[in-house]
């Protein structure tokens, strides 16, 4: 058994992680709770908009402007998506609006394995600018990517739970999630309100995809599916509760994280967002707490 | 196969008594809402499924007989090889249809599943002298227990959180594949020596040791899979579906144990999934846990959706497009990324336009063809009238 020394390190990756987690879920159920979309696409797509960011620093463009290129690129494509394939779908079940999502990560993958081939073992990494400085708590090394992983997940969750109960886009949020047919009825411009909660989720996908980047791999298909790591903490909150899902992303990030210096247990490692989220559905299942939501939305 | 309705004229005497069996069976059929085929009239119903009926045996029969001894000559190895693989994951996404589009369940875990029976098989092949379709039929069994065991607490689940769960596990099961291993020919219970420098090649049944032989014997077995599946489709069972898929608050008001049934179709995908992952570890000879990745049940799923998941023909479509595709694609030079995008872009066509997948639309849409060049020539027959 490894002493503490050994495992503050990767208490610090945990959280940097987590907060990315927790972004990620923030993001996706805010997305599912407006529009019924749960948006499997979300990494595909941070995936993609960091190839680029990648693509772009290389060919000596100003690393920041990237980001920003980054983050647009995520949102608008996510729009793009929501904007021709919400109306089709906005009736069917949310398995197939999923579903859905899944064709759209498909196409994303393979035009990023096209554009950016991995043949001839070529390995691509992102170095957010945040990377260089680093200062020491307790004699471990933090660097600041890792602290802003870790504040924007708490900072989105924060802003996001307030923005949803304070201003009138929020409120209509909440108004559509609740019933699309009366709110619609009530005047407000359904479609609208749903576009803005795509834009937002493409927003959130765009900076997960670049802190996910710098953090674990820039990797096309590692990326695209570390959708299922993130969504394990949504799924924990029953894709319902923001605050719930910050506090399973932050615990995932720590528990996937801690387990690695152990040695029995490192290759267990990842895991543990899908026994978190597996041991969460059961408990939930046996309070038998209103889990068929299936239709609702 | 199937388009081309022939031989609708005279019928064989003596046919007559069987009519009656086969339009029950066939408004027992899970295909369509019991509602539409009411409103038809025996009369009509009589007439119209007798040839229809003749038809489907005649060209299951034709396909049969042109995979078991026509493409082992016509093709190249590397295309039989390819046809292997293509019987093989038509079972998987046989067994993934009857969850899909029999009972409305999406499991995204289907490739993992796959996954154990293979690993099971090779096990049983490593350590014991077992006849190959004993092992095949072990496979199954076994991978019908765990996936039950699995599947019985997530069946409680309803629709998204049902296939986020199965997600979820897969994802594990990936993770420990990765780290135990597919056995080699090791000792111990999961039977993998990573410093053997010799590694046996995983056996073959006696009668089918050569590539062409063992093509013949995926045929036969995946065969025997969709018999397994349409009687089951055809009977109590299949019936209890359809009432469970097209509402289930009503099918457990008409008396439906839906808990049952519904277990029960997982462990029927479950068993014919093992068979399947059994076929795969005699084809492949040697498994590695790295061709199991996650991503290949979200493509499963994509392409079951795309091929059409109501149908039986559906799996064999999927089963073409999953493996036979492929092999083109990479004898032809091109990317087989191109094939990841066009799964993509199937999947949002399929489900905005053409819910029921490639095995309904095509011969629907080439049927429709037909009319338009034989326009108003063609004889005119009431019962054809209707919607089809």
């Amino acid at each position: 058994m490894p002493s503490w020394q050994d495992f503050q390190p990767f208490l610090v990756v945990g959280l940097a992680l987590g907060g990315v987690y927790a972004l990620s879920g923030v993001g996706m159920i805010v997305l599912y709770r407006a529009t019924g979309v749960l948006n499997l696409a979300f990494g595909a797509i941070g995936a993609m908009g960091a190839l680029i960011a990648w693509q772009l620093i290389n060919g000596g463009i100003n690393e920041w402007l990237a980001y920003v290129v980054c983050v647009a690129f995520s949102a608008v494509l996510t729009l793009v998506y929501g904007v021709v394939f919400g109306p089709p779908l906005a009736a069917r079940d949310p398995l197939v609006k999923a579903a859905a999502t899944l064709g759209l990560a498909l196409i994303l993958l393979g035009a990023m394995d096209l554009l950016w081939t991995s043949n001839g073992g070529a390995v691509r990494s992102l170095t957010l600018a945040t990377d260089s400085s680093t200062f020491t708590v307790s004699q471990i090394q933090i660097n600041w990517t890792q602290v802003i992983a870790l504040a924007l997940g708490v900072v989105i969750t924060v802003v996001t739970g307030a923005w949803l109960r304070y201003t009138k886009l929020g409120t209509a949020m909440r108004a559509v999630a609740n019933d699309r047919q009366i709110t619609a009825t009530l005047g407000v411009p359904v479609r609208r309100v749903e576009a803005a909660a795509w834009l937002g989720c493409g927003v959130l996908s765009g900076l997960a995809g670049l802190l996910l980047a710098d953090l674990v791999a820039l990797d096309a298909t590692t990326l695209t599916w570390l959708v299922i790591s993130s969504l394990a903490a949504a799924v924990i909150a029953r894709l319902r509760s923001i605050a719930v899902t910050l506090v399973a992303g932050i615990v995932i990030g720590v528990v996937e994280s801690m387990l690695v210096p152990i040695n029995s247990l490192t290759n267990y490692a990842d895991m543990t967002p899908f026994v978190l989220a597996g041991v969460a559905l059961l408990v939930v299942m046996f309070r038998r707490r209103e889990i068929t939501v299936s239709r609702g939305a | 196969m199937g388009i081309g309705e022939g031989g609708h004229g005279g019928q064989a005497p003596g046919a007559g008594q069987v009519a009656g069996v086969e339009e029950a069976r066939d408004a027992g059929q899970a295909l369509r809402p019991s509602s539409e085929g009411a409103a038809r009239g025996p009369v009509f119903a009589i007439s119209r499924v007798r040839p229809e009926t003749w038809v489907r045996v005649a060209a299951v029969t034709a396909v049969l007989a042109f995979a078991l001894f026509a493409v082992p000559v016509i093709l190249s190895l590397y295309y039989v090889d390819a046809m292997t693989q293509v019987a093989i994951y038509s079972i998987v996404a046989l067994g993934l249809g009857v969850l899909v589009g029999r009972v409305g369940l999406y499991s995204l875990g289907q490739a993992a599943v796959l996954a154990l029976g293979a690993w099971t098989a090779a096990r049983l092949l490593f350590a014991t002298s077992l006849p190959f379709p004993v092992v095949l039929l072990a496979a199954g069994a076994i991978t019908m227990v765990l996936g039950t065991v699995i599947g019985l607490p997530a069946l409680r689940l309803s629709g998204l959180y049902l296939a986020l769960i199965t997600l979820m596990l897969a994802g594990a099961i990936t993770v420990v594949l990765s780290t135990v291993n597919f056995p080699n020919g090791g000792h111990g219970f999961l039977g993998y020596n990573g410093n053997l420098i010799h590694i046996p090649p995983i056996r073959r049944p006696s009668l089918a040791g050569s590539d062409a032989a063992y093509y013949r014997y995926a045929v036969v077995v995946a065969a025997l899979m969709f018999l397994l599946v349409l009687w089951h489709v055809r009977t109590r069972p299949g019936r209890a579906w359809a009432a469970i898929r097209q509402s289930e608050p009503a099918a457990l008001a008409a008396g439906i144990n839906t808990t049952r049934y519904k277990l029960w179709a997982w462990a029927l995908a479950s068993f014919v999934t093992g068979v399947a992952g059994g076929l795969l570890a005699g084809s492949a000879h040697f498994l590695y846990s790295i061709d199991f990745p996650i991503q290949n049940s979200i493509t499963l799923l994509a392409v079951v959706l795309v091929a059409g998941a109501f149908s039986l023909w559906g799996a064999i479509v999927a089963g073409l497009l999953l493996q036979l595709l492929p092999a083109l694609f990479q004898n032809w030079g091109v990317s087989s990324d191109w094939i990841t995008i066009l799964f993509g872009v199937g999947v949002l066509q399929v489900l905005t336009t053409a819910p029921r997948g490639l095995a309904d639309q095509v011969p629907k849409d080439l049927r429709r063809l037909g009319r338009l060049l034989s326009g108003a020539t063609r004889r005119a027959a009431p019962s054809r009238t209707g919607t089809t």
